[in-house]
């Protein structure tokens, strides 16, 4: 048969296109940006700052500039030159104020802000308020040091003003250095190839994954099928009560096994009446509570799915197997888990994606401790470092090169399980219409 | 009602409104950590804005401020969600125009360019900040500037159950000379593994109660750093960070020692409830701790500890042995003006902090809080003078010291903290968390940290 040439599904297709660049190819594509930089809480994330501080001058004495210019780029100077007394006259101050220090001051120079609040403070019209004393001290001041200049050009016109002339590559070291924004680096790269504890995250995740995924998912299908052979009620009953803990605020959720595992919780407390010594059983096994803690969401997920999925096998499959005289575990094998393939992929695939992503129940039950990053995953590390630390400096590039190696693995484990389960031949045309 | 009548009525309303009309309010919105106790971080703003006001209309100025408390976080988690609430807001034009900040917070907005320096704004030699303590002043700066005005300070003191001490052979002399034998460093955290031994061993507090150190990640477990023989932590010449590794071996196996070696601290104690924490402390179910000045608010009040002096020794934190030094930390809050602040609002922000500054205003937040004072003339009021726990902790400032004003402390602070953990209840020894600690500064803060 013929197609028909048209762009009507081009047309159908937009707003959804639209969505995925909007919500994830632009997001991602950011994420890989923001990874190249060295934006942090210290850099700040939008526009450029060039500021010539004690820091700056510091970093430079290190790399040998030199020391006359930078002398001259730390001073301060307070002239009361033409310039100066023409900025004077602009400003704010009473004429009565500008005249008397035209006639008395002009010409004068100070080194130190102090030294001219004091010269001001013996003038009959002198500016009485520290805003007065301020706004002359601004007018006048030769200096560089502290001032903030947006783009570059404006920072050579700054070196200009207080008679700086320097030759490219110098400029180009000063800019570098004044520098407060962020930078272009592939050290967050390096960087992370140089910690150890890489390794060990990665190895976390790997294993966080792996057993809650499994848990999840087998955990799922034992409650689907139990409660597949059980009468409708009571498999209503049991389904409603796994689905608490995905209804229930992770916080709170969280609060329970919390509650469940402190050294003066439920479990030490039961523990007790067998002679067991009262444990904070969440820090001695705490992995044990993560999976479990996640598992238990999880599996409600994939129960509901598989509930529906099983339903739907037509019963006169069932009822033939066991008219063959099948046994429910043989039904199982052959029959119901096949023909649910493609919901198990679905999960399979979905749950590891999300908990490859996911952090907020090991952020709430262990923060990734205890001690070295023994529960931080990937997703918990990135979060930390871009968005969490308790002294306030959040590494936003780093914490995107996190992310950018998330996104990575992710796309390669959807293609494997495409792979793995044969996608091709499930989405392949029913043979029948042939 | 005519025509005419109407429209003088209109007249007189318009007239009627004219003065309100005229006088511009300008809103200064404030954020701050701040707990029940902690309300005056905010009212002692609202406070200076009254007063503000009043000297606006005798300068014949029609602005008048309105002073709108913002955000409020407390709890540990509250300060993480606090400092990023005002990065990302500051840089989306938002937030508040004064913020109440850690003093550590201070390289991190002012390198950002989130906050503006207080030195040119405020004269920081006229009253009341020419009577500031001298000592806050170098916590106030970084990179040369002084960008905040302390909102209070404050000691985190050692503190022991003088009925505990006494049971095990203290007599009250002994007691009472304790806090200079500490400052001396004749007592030291040798000294208190083996009373809280003793504490434990005579059944007076459960197994894990003899040292009772505070219940969640802090900037107070650096004093355990800072006791030790070498343990400074920042070279004031190259601007960079220092971790001395012997004193980091001493501070991990301190805590590795009350755990393991002594029995006399939990292995699980960290992440447990503060309120729990709270209450074992102040009702002697503990031998020795360390807390803050701002505790004996919570201790004598809410936790109904009404005899504190007669039950509670405190002291500076012991000396980590010999070549050490008994101290304390102190983390000043400090109030900051933020980028959020255009023009006229900064002078605005400054002059409420200004005001905020005086004695009287702070002390209401340094009795509230049990924080203490910023000022020496605040010793002289008497609201402050006549409480003995702010009179007598005051003392305390003189040996303290403060965490370093640098951009890299976060990280930096991570990795030492994970590092005691590890030791802590990790499994991992002292010396192989110090080294893993040491490795992961070299390969990842090489350029920022000087590791000797």
């Amino acid at each position: 048969m013929e197609r028909i040439r048209s762009y009507l599904p081009l047309w159908f297709m937009l707003p959804a296109s639209v969505a995925v660049a909007l919500f994830f190819l632009i997001p991602v594509f950011m994420t890989f940006v923001f990874s190249f930089t060295t934006m942090s809480s210290d850099t700040g994330i939008l526009g450029s700052r060039y500021v010539v501080s004690d820091d700056t001058i510091r970093t430079l004495k290190g790399s040998g500039m030199d020391a006359a210019l930078l002398e001259k780029l730390g001073s301060r100077i307070f002239t009361f030159d033409e310039a100066g007394l023409a900025a004077l006259r602009k400003s704010n101050l009473k004429p009565a104020v500008v005249k008397e220090i035209a006639e008395k001051l002009s010409g004068k120079v100070y080194t130190s802000e102090k030294k001219l609040f004091n010269a001001l403070k013996r003038l009959n019209n002198r500016p009485r308020s520290f805003k007065d004393r301020k706004s002359v001290s601004r007018s006048i001041v030769q200096t560089l040091k502290n001032r903030e200049f947006k783009t570059a050009e404006e920072f050579r016109a700054g070196l200009a003003s207080i008679g700086v002339e320097v030759a490219e590559d110098v400029f180009e070291n000063l800019l570098d250095a004044a520098n407060m924004s962020w930078k272009w680096t592939t050290s967050n790269y390096s960087e992370l190839m140089a910690s150890d504890f890489t390794g060990k995250i990665l190895a976390n995740t790997a294993f966080y994954v792996f057993f809650t995924l499994f848990f999840n998912v087998g955990f799922a299908l034992l409650l689907a099928l139990a409660t597949f052979y059980m009468p409708s009620g009571q498999s209503k009953f049991f389904r409603a009560v796994w689905l608490i803990p995905r209804v229930s605020p992770s916080v709170i959720y969280i609060m329970l096994w919390r509650w469940l595992s402190f050294d003066n919780g439920f479990m030490s407390y039961v523990l007790g009446f067998f002679g067991v010594e009262p444990e904070n059983w969440l820090n001695e096994y705490p992995w044990t509570f993560v999976i479990f803690a996640n598992g238990f969401v999880g599996a409600s997920m994939g129960m509901i799915i598989f509930a529906s999925a099983v339903v739907a096998i037509p019963s006169d499959v069932l009822h033939a197997a066991e008219v063959d005289g099948a046994y429910k575990w043989q039904q199982i094998r052959r029959i119901i888990l096949p023909l649910m393939a493609w919901p198990i992929l679905f999960i399979t695939t979905y749950q590891t994606l999300s908990l490859m992503t996911s952090f907020e129940y090991i952020l709430l039950l262990t923060d990734g401790g205890p001690g070295f990053f023994t529960t931080e995953v990937w997703a918990l590390n990135a979060y930390h470092t871009a968005l969490s630390n308790y002294f306030g400096n959040l590494r936003y590039g780093f914490g995107a090169t996190l992310a950018v190696m998330l996104v990575g693995v992710g796309i390669a484990m959807s293609l494997l399980y495409l792979r793995l389960f044969d996608f091709k031949k499930l989405v392949a045309e029913p043979q029948i219409e042939n | 009602m005519s025509f005419k009548r109407l429209t003088m009525a209109a007249v007189a309303a318009g007239l009627f409104a004219l003065p309100t009309a005229q006088a511009a309010e300008i809103e200064i919105e404030v954020w701050a950590p701040a707990d029940k106790n902690e309300r005056y971080r905010f009212e002692a703003i609202t406070l200076a804005g009254n007063v503000l006001n009043e000297e606006l209309k005798i300068e014949g100025s029609d602005t008048r401020v309105v002073v709108k408390k913002g955000t409020s976080f407390s709890g540990s988690q509250g300060w993480a969600q606090l400092k990023q609430g005002f990065s990302l807001a500051v840089e989306a034009g938002k937030g508040p125009h004064i913020i109440v900040g850690g003093h550590e917070d201070i390289p991190v907005w002012g390198s950002a360019g989130l906050i503006h320096p207080i030195e040119d704004y405020t004269d920081l030699e006229a009253w009341p900040f020419s009577d500031l303590f001298p000592s806050l002043w170098p916590i106030m700066s970084w990179n040369g500037q002084v960008w905040g005005a302390p909102q209070d300070a404050e000691s985190r003191p050692f503190f022991a159950w003088n009925p505990h001490l006494k049971a095990i052979g203290y007599s009250d002399a002994d007691i009472a000379a304790l806090p200079d034998k500490v400052k001396s460093g004749q007592y030291t955290l040798q000294n208190v593994l083996e009373d809280a031994k003793k504490i434990q061993d005579k059944g007076l507090v459960e197994k894990g109660y003899g040292f009772y150190p505070r219940a969640t990640k802090g900037g107070d477990y650096w004093q355990f750093y800072a006791v030790q023989k070498g343990g400074d932590m920042y070279d004031p010449k190259s601007g960079k960070l220092i971790l001395d590794k012997g004193a980091l071996l001493g501070y991990y196996q301190f805590f590795n020692d009350a755990v393991y070696k002594y029995g006399v601290t939990k292995k699980n104690h960290i992440g447990m409830e503060w309120d729990q924490w709270y209450n074992e402390v102040a009702n002697g179910k503990a031998g020795l701790w360390h807390g803050g000045t701002w505790h004996y608010a919570r201790y004598t009040r809410r936790e109904g500890l009404t005899d504190f002096f007669d039950k509670v020794m405190f002291s500076l934190i012991p000396s980590g042995g010999s070549g050490g030094k008994a101290t304390t930390l102190t983390h000043p809050l400090t109030y900051l003006i933020s980028k959020r602040a255009k023009g006229e609002e900064i002078e605005l922000a400054a002059r409420l902090i200004t005001i905020a500054s005086e004695p009287r205003l702070n002390t209401l937040h340094a009795i509230a809080s049990a924080h203490l004072g910023i000022t020496k003339a605040q010793t002289k009021v008497s609201q402050y003078a006549d409480d003995r726990w702010t009179a007598e902790a005051t003392a305390l400032l003189q040996s303290a010291f403060a965490l370093p004003n640098s951009t890299d402390f976060g990280q930096y602070d991570t990795l030492v903290w994970k590092g005691l953990t590890a030791a802590w209840s990790g499994g991992v020894s002292p010396q192989d968390a110090v080294n893993t600690v040491v490795k992961e500064m070299q390969a990842t803060m090489a350029d920022k940290v000087i590791i000797r």
